[in-house]
């Protein structure tokens, strides 16, 4: 299932690229390149399902095959009527501008959602796009018109990090917006994420709506690779903690805390049947998104 | 606290070292906005105890070692006032009188004792000395000898040789110790001239310390090694056997003194007595306060000779709490009287009372009697003694019979009389006779004053001189000589003049200077002489009171068979002479702490005794010596016979302090003049050792650090 290491490509090549429509393009190829089946293929024109002819219905998609069988008139229903709203929510708070040696962790999420939305557009798709930090910095309603792609793209190429974090005001917010289909995907570190955002994440859950998490950590807060006294200090505003430590000496306590904190969110998506995928920046996005569509894929089945 | 090379100290400038590297470090720290701050200082929680522990522990170990390398370069010390007299700064001649007698083994506290602590005085002195000082060792047990005899200038050979010397179980001598520290600064000219006296000042072994003793002498300073606090003690003081005749034959009874020298009585003081290393009895004695109590155990032996030793339940003097002694069940002696003038009255016959004597109850002799001619059909070697009284011409064949069991180690008593042929015996008998015989001569003088109850005769008589208690056959007698003083002598034979002879003495003297009793050395035997007889012909002897013994130590002491423990028990320090028997080749001696020594006769001795004793004199320790004889053919055999007791002076025993007024340095305000020393304490020592004690730590330290990294 890996993709060609051509395609493959990781978050510091994709970086170069030079806008985020072509990152997106080159992450999303690289996604379909491993995969035994495309499911960009016709999948929203395959007939889906018959339904018996009533006012108002579209006198063109009448079956005129099954009158001859049945005498009875029926409307063929397809994929693409079964169209799915997604919501992208990506994290722009101070926090997700971390980044030691590679992209930040914002820079890593927006290209996943920039992949996602470039998908989504090629299958007709409507995906719209919320920047939040502890407000919504900048909110794109799900559309499939043209144009629309390139908007939520250079809206994301032009997001910065900044501010504090509350994903589950973000996410309540959508929840008032998306109806029981939508899929909602989430991109955010976490670090900080108050404890009401499992409440929002099963409210949202609840109501119908497919909602995915993508839990984005930079390396660094994964394992402490640092090796000599460091001055560490918060990045988020009225963040005032430091600390003056040797970091080798915290390296094994902070790799059990960080284990946990993935973990606990880990187990509150699976209460809340969350779909919770952990990434870090240092993983090639086409191999993430694909590992993401082959599990839905395989989920429909 | 001072210096000796104070501008080493500067490097205590290093100690700020490990702080500034420390603060360097903190301030070289990279700044990182970190967005995990939450989780960091989660896990800072979690550790933050033990690292700051650890990270306080590693700076002030490091701190700490930076500054106790220049502390100790700098060789820091501190003076403490010492105790002892100003004057021992003086430049001057010293000579120490360590008192190395008994009563310093005793405890104190703990286990240090009075000789413990004058050693460290006398090790204070010797340093406190002035460097151009000369000082001397001398130890102040009797008999001892002196561990450094001239005045040195070399500290560390008295130093070593006061490590070495070891207590003595000896009774003190400061009156010997003294003139011997007098006779060593004779020497020396300097104006100062000292003796240091370090003792527990217990008041035995200063008696012969006179103020004419001290005049002559040089300054004497005297320090107390007691440890201040009275000293109580319970004691051994004396140990012996006698007969036990009411448990028969083999009953013997031992009998132990024991004295209380505190002033609160002793209740149900436990004492056992141990025969031969087992015990055999434990009772339990009161002694009364400053009083003493005997003990007497009896017990039935089956043997001869057996060694008892009693012990008392312990207090802070161990040594004077047990006492041995050698114990000897009556060996039944076989004596021979030859009866030269047998009469058919019973009480006129020569021997009567001869045989009287040595039957009496309890001696435990078995007497043959018989005429002169009997004595070539007899085998001598049988007997213990023979007693040859008022024999009149013994022929050569009893002559030679006699003269070959004396050389083979008999015993052999001869008394005269009127029948006795003199020219006949000096010709015979000349081999065994001490001393040729001479003419008959009667007593010229009236007797003296008459005392009361004895039976009156007027003719003429001798009395005996004061008798001399040195020898072993008057040793129980009294000083006086009681019993035998009272004797009168009408006739007696003079003795013809002779050189002195090693081995020949005389034990008894008439008053006229004249020898009543002769004991001369033949072979290993041994031949005593009265120059009268044993009947009441020429003597009234026969009915003193001092016959019955006279006549009982004279078969034990022919026979070589003391008759208890008087001359098995020496005091410590005191010589021991032991007789090897006829096939004995070697001697050795084991000392109660196990240690043997073997001793052999000299051979180039010119004397024939010589060539069969042995001289023991290794006596320092209390306790039971037993004694084995190697024997010609080679085997080894205990000999109990010869077995010996040491013990302890009993006076050591007692705690009395000596009074303040015969402390020699009383009218001596000298030694309290000026400010006392200070000793010099090095410290450079300590602080070496606390640095590597902290490189030590700090290494650990950091290699548990970085395992606990490693682990991460």
């Amino acid at each position: 299932m890996t993709a060609p290491k051509s395609l493959a490509l990781d978050p510091m090549d994709i970086a170069r690229l030079g806008s985020m429509s072509v990152r997106a393009r080159v992450i999303v190829e690289g996604a379909f390149a491993g995969m035994h089946q495309n499911p960009h293929a016709g999948s929203s024109i395959e007939f889906s399902e018959h339904k018996e002819y009533a006012p108002g219905d579209d006198i063109r998609r009448i079956d005129w095959k099954a009158v001859g069988r049945v005498d009875r008139y029926y409307i063929k229903r397809f994929e693409d009527e079964t169209e799915m709203r997604t919501f992208l929510l990506v994290d722009s708070s101070a926090s997700m501008g971390y980044g030691r040696k590679g992209v930040t962790k914002l820079a890593y999420a927006s290209y996943l959602a920039a992949a996602l939305a470039y998908m989504l557009a090629q299958q007709g798709d409507p995906a719209g796009l919320m920047l939040f930090d502890e407000k919504t910095r900048q909110f794109l309603p799900p559309r499939t018109r043209a144009g629309h792609i390139r908007d939520l793209l250079v809206a994301l190429e032009a997001a910065y990090a900044a501010g504090r974090t509350e994903p589950a005001r973000a996410l309540a917010e959508i929840g008032e917006i998306a109806d029981r289909r939508s899929l909602i995907v989430l991109f955010a570190d976490l670090l900080d994420a108050p404890a009401d955002l499992a409440d929002r994440l099963r409210q949202v859950r609840s109501r119908g709506n497919d909602v995915v998490l993508f839990h984005v950590l930079d390396p660094d807060e994964v394992e402490l690779p640092f090796d000599e006294v460091t001055d560490f200090e918060g990045v988020e505003p009225e963040d005032a903690r430091r600390l003056l430590v040797d970091p080798r000496d915290l390296a094994a306590s902070f790799a059990r805390e960080s284990a946990a904190l993935r973990e606990r969110w880990r187990t509150t998506c699976v209460e809340a049947r969350v779909e919770y995928r952990f990434v870090t920046t240092a993983e090639p996005p086409a191999e993430v998104l694909r590992a993401f569509l082959f599990a839905r894929q395989r989920a429909r089945k | 606290m001072h210096f000796l090379a104070p501008m080493l100290l500067l490097g205590l400038i290093a100690a700020v070292l490990p702080w500034i590297i420390h603060r360097i470090g903190r301030r070289r720290a990279r700044p990182v906005r970190f967005a995990a701050m939450e989780l960091l200082l989660r896990a800072e929680r979690e550790v933050s105890a033990r690292r700051r522990l650890r990270d306080v522990a590693l700076l002030v170990a490091r701190t700490a070692l930076a500054a106790a390398l220049p502390l100790a370069f700098a060789r820091p010390f501190t003076e403490v006032r010492s105790d002892l007299p100003a004057v021992t700064t003086h430049s001057q001649s010293a000579v120490i009188v360590l008192d190395d007698s008994a009563s310093m083994r005793r405890r104190l506290h703990g286990d240090e004792t009075p000789f413990d602590v004058a050693k460290a005085r006398a090790r204070d002195i010797v340093e406190h000395l002035s460097p151009d000082s000369e000082v001397a060792l001398v130890l102040a047990s009797e008999g001892s000898a002196a561990p450094v005899a001239e005045l040195s200038g070399d500290r560390a050979r008295v130093s070593a040789a006061l490590t070495a010397v070891g207590g003595s179980a000896r009774r003190a001598d400061f009156a010997a110790a003294l003139r011997r520290a007098s006779q060593i600064l004779t020497g020396s000219t300097r104006g100062d001239r000292l003796i240091y006296v370090i003792s527990d000042l217990q008041a035995t072994g200063w008696e012969d310390v006179t103020p004419a003793v001290l005049a002559a002498g040089p300054e004497v300073v005297v320090l107390d090694a007691s440890g201040g606090e009275p000293w109580t003690n319970h004691a051994v003081v004396g140990l012996g056997a006698e007969p036990a005749p009411e448990e028969g034959a083999r009953g013997i009874a031992v009998v132990a003194e024991i004295a209380n020298y505190s002033a609160e009585p002793l209740r149900g003081l436990g004492i056992t007595l141990r025969l031969d290393g087992t015990e055999v009895a434990r009772g339990f004695v009161d002694v009364p306060a400053a009083g003493r109590a005997r003990k007497r155990f009896v017990h039935t032996v089956s043997g001869v000779a057996h060694q008892a030793e009693v012990e008392i339940d312990h207090d802070g003097f161990m040594l004077d709490d047990r006492r041995a002694c050698r114990v000897e069940a009556s060996r039944g002696l076989r004596v021979l009287l030859v009866d030269g003038d047998p009469r058919t009255v019973r009480t006129e016959d020569e021997v009567f009372f001869l045989e009287a004597a040595l039957r009496a109850g309890g001696s435990n002799f078995s007497v043959t009697t018989i005429l002169p001619d009997d004595l070539a059909n007899r085998d001598l070697a049988s007997y213990g003694a023979i007693f040859l009284a008022n024999v009149a011409r013994p022929n050569a064949t009893t002559a030679a019979a006699i003269t070959r069991y004396v050389e083979n180690g008999g015993g052999l008593f001869i008394s005269v009389g009127d029948r006795v042929d003199a020219d006949t015996w000096n010709q015979t008998m000349k081999t065994v006779l001490p001393q040729p015989l001479g003419l008959k001569r009667s007593a010229s003088a009236l007797p003296g004053t008459r005392p009361e109850g004895e039976t009156v005769d007027l003719r003429p008589a001798e009395r005996l001189a004061p008798i001399d208690r040195r020898h072993p056959l008057l040793a129980a007698f009294p000083a006086r000589g009681e019993g035998l003083a009272s004797a009168r002598f009408f006739q007696f034979l003079l003795l013809a003049p002779v050189p002195e002879a090693p081995g020949r003495r005389i034990v008894l003297r008439y008053e006229n200077g004249a020898p009543a009793l002769v004991d001369g050395e033949v072979g290993r035997g041994r031949v005593l002489l009265l120059t009268t007889s044993v009947d009441r012909e020429w003597t009234d002897l026969p009915i003193r009171p001092g016959f019955l013994p006279l006549v009982q130590e004279a078969a034990r002491y022919l026979a070589a068979a003391p008759s208890g423990d008087a001359t098995a028990t020496i005091t410590v320090g005191a010589k021991r002479e032991i007789v090897l028997g006829a096939d004995d080749k070697r001697i050795e001696i084991v000392k109660p702490s196990g240690d043997s020594r073997s001793l052999t006769p000299a051979a180039h001795a010119g004397e024939q005794r010589a060539r069969h004793v042995v001289l023991f004199e290794e006596t320092d320790e209390p306790g039971l010596y037993r004694v084995r004889a190697a024997r010609a053919d080679g085997t080894v055999d205990e000999r109990p016979d010869a077995a010996f007791a040491v013990t302890l002076d009993a006076s050591e025993s007692d705690p009395t302090r000596l009074a303040d007024d015969k402390r020699p340095d009383r009218a001596n305000a000298r030694g309290a003049g000026g400010p006392p020393p200070r000793r010099r304490l090095e410290l450079w020592h300590a602080l070496g050792a606390a640095a590597i004690v902290l490189v030590l730590f700090e290494s650990l330290l950091t290699l548990r650090f970085r395992r606990g990294r490693v682990k991460v």
